[in-house]
């Protein structure tokens, strides 16, 4: 402050003011139990006294008012009356700031040392009255925080930038700098690492220095001059991210960016020189980026199509020659295998990787609904693929905010209905075969049927008649239904407009399910099924229309031909074959996706699958082989195709889709209903 | 045409001290409100490029003024005035729309450095 002598007057009246306020609140105190509003204005004078003086430079008054500051904000935490002897002090403590305000009044404070001595032992004292109050239960934050357990995919082709900014010494709040500086980044593009974090900086002194992964389609200078123009940021430098990074398809999470694989063994044989003692000793795990395993994956994945490749050109070659040079590629192939299944192996994460930050989540979200819940989780060390963890993550933080919202009822409520006043949720994730299931089970008041179904009238998906029909374990299906699930009550911590429908939906993409059970009354069960990695596919290839589709091979029971021409030809919709000794429904597979049939007439193929122990056969045009390919996911807007589960590439270069047998049998159910309605009407 | 602030503060002293920080480097003040809720009102009436926002104060804090005047206006310039030890406050404050901050106690030259660069000027 310049010149602060022309302040000191202003200051003067308005400490004055503030104290004769306060000792008349204080009175009030000794009959008020904490946290009423007489606290709150308490908490406030105390604090303003605290800012003026510190802005005029008067450390003794500061001290004093700081210290105050905090024993009330203590006592204000706690319930019950304040103890006599903590207003005492606190009288003493205003009694003091007088004297002291007076004394600055008469333009002595800065030369007298006096009666500083008694002010240190009044703020010694306070210091010791707050120690003595048990800790405030941390108070919820004011806004739902969404639990972003997994960040969006980002596009490939967006340039990767590297920015790094330098915070000046004299930056008094590095967290809040740099949550300003984490809006800007975001503002930019998407943000993909951030390191240190803001949170990581809170409570740090002076300079600092951000690392951020951005990927961002503005210019170098356009993201150098967003950050240049910022408050204590002293340098910025913005450069592209070494292409290594800039080709990983995976997305970056933070915090969840690096995991631990295990280092080869040591070699056996002769011990070293010298055993190093225990503590220099390197770990026997090292951290790896997330990314580098992204891209080792997307290399070793690599290295089998250029071998599948190799395989396609060895057919051209003479025969005397085609022999050894298939059998090394062979050998190749085995080799590149191991190494994929390696990688798929180090990049199994724990499922807490998900579920750590979720208690605090449930504590601040149920505090600030005025619940009172327990999380409990089970099976943390299930592994799964990163890429799964990701996926999985924004559904599981929707389950688990449904349930603390919707799910559990208020204490009072429970003790009316004869249940313990705290409500329970457990995660539980467990490993089936190749199949990773996971529980979100809550003991609240479950799914009401007729609501759901009450619902579905509303929204015009169901007549009444319709509605009624409907079995238990059906009308609780309807809450997957779009709209089902938002129409009621949007709250503000799960109501984000996200439903059980886009919940279900991120599920399936993945692979997975989703199932429902619930018990009016007694709570609900949701259940993820989920696959332990997206990862290499067996496909029996075929062709439809003209184009080639793949199917995953362990769907396939059998293939067939049957000849459909003396039964009606082309014209069916849904019919029946024999299928060792069973009869199954067939469906053609033109049909479903629209597309014309090429094939001549006579007896057709047909390949039958099994999903969930209900076998069905697919018309299709030709058969073409067999192949191993990785799986990618599909992107929009092939995504909300349904029947679609991802993408290949051919060892011949050719890209494929790869289809869904569930969703294929889901959409043959429908179509065969659609059919029999047009028939009937 | 100067630039206008309305200054939020419950601490007459702390408003005096930014309103002669303002005047004096040619800014026009716009107006003063002494709590969250008359800020909020303040802002809407008065439309000020620019509002400095301490954070305790009585009926509604600065965090939740900051929030309103953000839903109601999402270009609004709004900086907060802090104490030391207040760091999460601030980190709040952000979190609900705040341009930028100012840790007390302050200078009058770091004020306007602040206020110069969240202008872009």
């Amino acid at each position: 402050m310049p010149e602060p002598h022309k302040y000191l007057p202003l200051f003067l009246a308005d400490a004055r003011e503030q104290l004769e306020a306060l000792d008349s609140e204080l009175v009030l105190l000794e009959k008020e139990a904490s946290g009423g509003a007489v606290w709150d204005s308490i908490f406030r004078r105390m604090h303003s006294i605290k800012g003026s003086a510190a802005t005029l430079g008067l450390a003794e008054i500061v001290a004093l008012a700081h210290g105050a500051e905090e024993l009330i904000g203590r006592l204000k935490s706690q319930s019950g009356l304040p103890r006599r002897t903590d207003i005492d002090l606190l009288f003493e403590t205003t009694a003091a700031l007088r004297k002291r305000v007076e004394r600055v009044a008469a333009e002595v404070e800065r030369t007298a040392a006096e009666n500083v001595a008694s002010d240190r032992s009044i703020v010694e004292r306070l210091e010791q009255a707050t120690k003595a109050l048990p800790l405030p239960v941390a108070v919820a934050p004011r806004h739902a925080q969404p639990l972003q357990l997994a960040p969006a995919p980002v596009d490939p082709a967006i340039p990767r930038l590297d920015v790094t900014i330098d915070l000046s010494k004299a930056c008094a709040a590095p967290g809040a700098r740099a949550l300003i500086l984490q809006r800007k980044l975001r503002s930019l593009g998407t943000l993909l690492e951030m390191e240190p974090s803001p949170t990581q900086l809170m409570q740090t002194k002076g300079g600092a220095r951000i690392v951020a992964l951005l990927a961002s389609t503005r210019s170098l200078e356009e993201v150098r001059a967003t950050f240049a123009g910022v408050h204590e940021v002293e340098a910025v430098e913005v450069r592209v991210a070494p292409a290594l990074r800039v080709a990983s398809p995976g997305p970056a999470a933070k915090g969840k960016n690096e995991l631990k694989i295990p280092s080869s063994p040591p070699p056996p044989g002769k011990p070293a020189k010298a055993e190093a003692p225990e503590e220099l000793r390197p770990e026997a795990t090292v951290r790896v980026r997330a990314q580098a395993l992204d891209q080792l994956l997307d290399q070793a994945a690599e290295v089998l199509h250029g071998i599948a490749r190799l395989r396609e050109a060895a057919r051209k070659l003479p025969e005397a020659h085609a022999g050894i040079f298939e059998t090394e590629v062979d050998r190749l192939r085995r080799t590149a295998r191991e190494l994929h299944g390696r990688v798929m192996d180090a990049r199994l994460t724990p499922f807490s990787a998900l579920t750590e930050r979720l208690p605090r989540a449930v504590r601040d979200l149920s505090h600030r609904l005025g619940k009172e819940i327990d999380l409990e989780v089970q099976g943390a060390d299930v592994e799964l693929d990163r890429t799964v963890i990701e996926a999985v993550g924004d559904p599981l933080s929707h389950l688990v905010r449904n349930a603390v919202d919707h799910g559990i009822e208020p204490s009072a409520e429970r003790l009316s209905k004869g249940k313990p006043a705290r409500g329970k949720i457990t995660l539980a994730a467990r490993r089936e075969r190749d199949k990773v299931l996971v529980d979100i089970q809550d003991d609240g008041r479950g799914l009401d049927p007729a609501r759901l179904r009450e619902k579905a009238v509303v929204l015009g998906v169901l007549t009444p008649d319709a509605a009624g029909a409907l079995s238990e374990q059906a009308a609780y299906e309807l809450a997957f239904l779009p709209g089902l699930s938002t129409l009621a009550e949007a709250t503000d911590v799960s109501g984000r407009g996200i439903g059980l429908d886009a919940v279900k939906g991120a599920v399936e993409a993945l692979g997975g399910k989703l199932t429902l059970h619930s018990v009016p009354g007694l709570g609900a069960r949701f259940t993820l099924e989920l696959p332990l990695s997206v990862s290499m596919a067996n496909l029996l290839l075929v062709q439809v229309g003209g184009e080639l589709y793949g199917l995953p091979l362990h769907r396939v029971v059998a293939t067939t031909e049957y000849d459909l021409s003396a039964r009606g030809g082309e014209g069916f919709e849904a019919r029946s074959l024999a299928v060792m000794g069973q009869l199954v429904r067939a469906y053609s597979l033109a049909k479903l996706f629209g597309l014309p049939s090429l094939a001549p007439p006579g007896p057709r193929p047909f390949v039958v699958l099994e999903v969930d122990g209900v076998r069905f056969a697919l018309s299709v045009d030709r058969f073409i082989g067999q192949e191993e390919a990785v799986l990618k996911p599909l992107f929009p807007p092939l995504d909300r195709v349904r029947g679609l589960a991802g993408t290949t590439v051919l060892g011949n270069g050719r890209p494929l889709l790869v289809l869904d047998p569930r969703g294929l049998s889901e959409l043959a159910e429908s179509s065969a209903r659609l059919s029999v309605a047009k028939g009937v009407a | 045409m100067p630039r206008r602030v309305l200054i939020v503060d419950d601490a007459l002293f702390m408003r005096n001290t930014l309103r002669d920080i303002f005047s004096s480097a040619g800014f026009a003040i716009a107006g003063e409100a002494d709590d969250g809720v008359q800020a909020v009102n303040l802002f809407r009436e008065l439309k000020p490029d620019l509002v400095t926002m301490d954070i305790v104060m009585p009926y509604k804090s600065g965090i939740d003024a900051t929030r309103e005047i953000v839903q109601h206006d999402p270009s609004a310039v709004v900086i907060m005035c802090s104490a030391l030890g207040q760091e999460s406050l601030v980190m709040e404050a952000i979190e609900a729309g705040a341009t930028d901050f100012i840790v007390k106690p302050f200078r009058g030259e770091d004020v306007l450095a602040v206020v110069k660069k969240v202008l872009g000027e």
